[in-house]
């Protein structure tokens, strides 16, 4: 029953680390795309009395001109006694930016751009964007904080699990050690035990990963973000692998090594 | 006979006060030794000094070709996997069954799994203690898991056994059945070291007597 137990606890550290370690990298990557998905569909208008490059807007990211062509007739149309001939126009840009930028990042931008002479105006939507930045670093936050938590716990379950091992395992390595046993042999057991637990951890964290991303609940959320999201089974799993396999060697040998 | 143990003005110390005091003294290889003394007396130190629990604070000590001065782990390992170490409380591994602690010295010196178990079984029948191969130690009398720390001492044909009162608390039968098998490694040449507070009365064959008061160690003829 404790031999049960004492298992239970590495492995139940491990799914959480590993769980964590999951859900963390799963919101930054649809945090990611989510940015990615706000600044494609978000631009800043500049209206200049010259022509623009991108040079003279600092590479800030991509211009493109704005075509007031419509804009001008239907303005001809409902006042026909203004002349717009003798008018000259400006002209009108949208700037695509190159990434999200906070709120102080886009008055810096803004008064940037109106230090050029040749910008008259620049409009930003400051409100809206401040508000969707600040919602999805407050997302970034939580989720980041409360992913550490887990991590932590798992920590101290693995700490906690390193004292059992200890008193479970220290008389056997010493007397293995008092007939000159190797390192290798004297930890063997617990290297066994470690290898067992990282397998049934990771085969739990791919099924609870599993579970997860083919929830109703994920998919919904995924659709409603408007962005699309992929897991790299190879790549993700691989990872998760190892980091199971290190922390569980690594407990395992620090038993041995720390051996009264 | 060539010279197993070297002490030249040995002086131990455990746990910061000194137990023996600056001692020198030999045991020749195929030697038959009781290490005597009252309880406290330090016969436990310098057993614990002969397999490098306990490192000499001065003085010199050789073990063979090893200075246990300043031995390097890897150089422990190596003379501990030549000794046979028998201890008042037995040290077999609680959770192995009798067969596999008796097998030890040899899996770790590499004997393949079924070699190791067949001499095992043989040493255990040496020792009278086949019928409990599969047993615990928990399941056995103090006298039988000491016959059995016999057995795992002496499987790999161990230069020297070092016992620490290895016949303490065991009744007078178990007690002369441990001798005998001392007697018996002690005829294919094997050195034996015991510590014990006395010398059994009926002991039968030449022995030293190396005894220990107030911290210096004599050889009493």
């Amino acid at each position: 029953m404790s031999s049960l137990k004492s298992h239970l606890t590495l492995i139940l550290a491990l799914i959480s680390i590993l769980f964590s370690i999951f859900l963390f990298k799963t919101f930054s990557q649809i945090l990611e795309k989510y940015k990615q998905n706000i600044i494609d569909n978000y631009s800043i208008v500049i209206v200049s009395t010259s022509t623009l490059s991108k040079a003279d807007i600092d590479n800030l990211g991509e211009l493109e001109e704005i075509d007031i062509k419509n804009e001008i007739s239907k303005l001809k149309k409902k006042y026909k006694n203004i002349d717009f001939s003798n008018i000259t126009m400006p002209h009108f840009y949208k700037l695509k930016l190159n990434s999200l930028p906070s709120p102080n990042e886009l008055i810096n931008i803004k008064n940037e751009l109106l230090n050029k002479p040749f910008i008259k105006k620049v409009m930003t939507k400051s409100s809206s964007q401040t508000k969707i930045y600040n919602l999805l670093m407050l997302l970034e936050i939580i989720s980041k904080t409360f992913m550490y938590l887990i991590a932590v716990l798992g920590f101290l379950l693995i700490v906690k699990q390193l004292e059992v091992w200890k008193l479970l395992h220290n008389e056997r390595m010493y007397i293995m050690e008092l007939f000159g046993a190797p390192f290798w042999f004297r930890g063997a057991a617990l290297f066994k035990i470690a290898f067992i637990d990282s397998l049934i951890s990771l085969i739990i964290t791919f099924g609870l990963i599993y579970i997860t991303i083919n929830s109703a609940i994920f998919e919904k959320v995924i659709n409603d973000l408007g962005i699309n999201f992929e897991i790299n089974y190879l790549n993700d799993f691989g990872i998760l692998f190892l980091i199971s396999f290190l922390i569980s060697f690594l407990s395992s040998i620090i038993v041995v090594i720390g051996k009264k | 006979m060539g010279k197993i143990v070297i002490a030249e003005n040995l002086s131990l110390k455990y746990e910061n006060s000194e137990i023996i005091t600056p001692s020198s003294f030999t045991i020749n290889s195929g030697d038959f030794v009781f290490l005597t003394g009252v309880s406290g007396s330090g016969k436990t130190t310098i057993i614990k000094s002969l397999y490098g629990e306990i490192k000499p604070n001065s003085g010199k000590l050789m073990i063979g070709e090893f200075n246990l001065n300043n031995i390097s782990k890897s150089k422990l390992a190596l003379l501990r996997k030549h000794l046979g170490i028998v201890f008042q409380d037995f040290k077999l591994i609680p959770e192995w069954n009798i067969l596999k602690n008796v097998m030890l010295p040899l899996l770790i010196a590499g004997v393949n799994k079924t070699d190791a178990e067949n001499l095992a079984m043989e040493y255990l029948s040496r020792v009278k203690l086949s019928h409990k191969a599969d047993k615990f130690p928990e399941e056995l009398s103090g006298g039988e898991q000491q016959r059995a720390a016999i057995a795992r001492a002496t499987i790999h044909n161990p230069v020297m056994i070092l016992a620490d009162e290895p016949i303490s608390g065991l009744d007078e039968y178990s007690a002369s059945l441990v001798m005998d098998l001392f007697i018996k490694a002690n005829r294919l040449g094997i050195t034996i070291v015991i510590a014990s507070h006395s010398i059994p009365s009926n002991f039968s064959i030449n022995f030293r007597q190396l005894h220990i008061e107030k911290g210096k160690v004599y050889e009493l003829s």
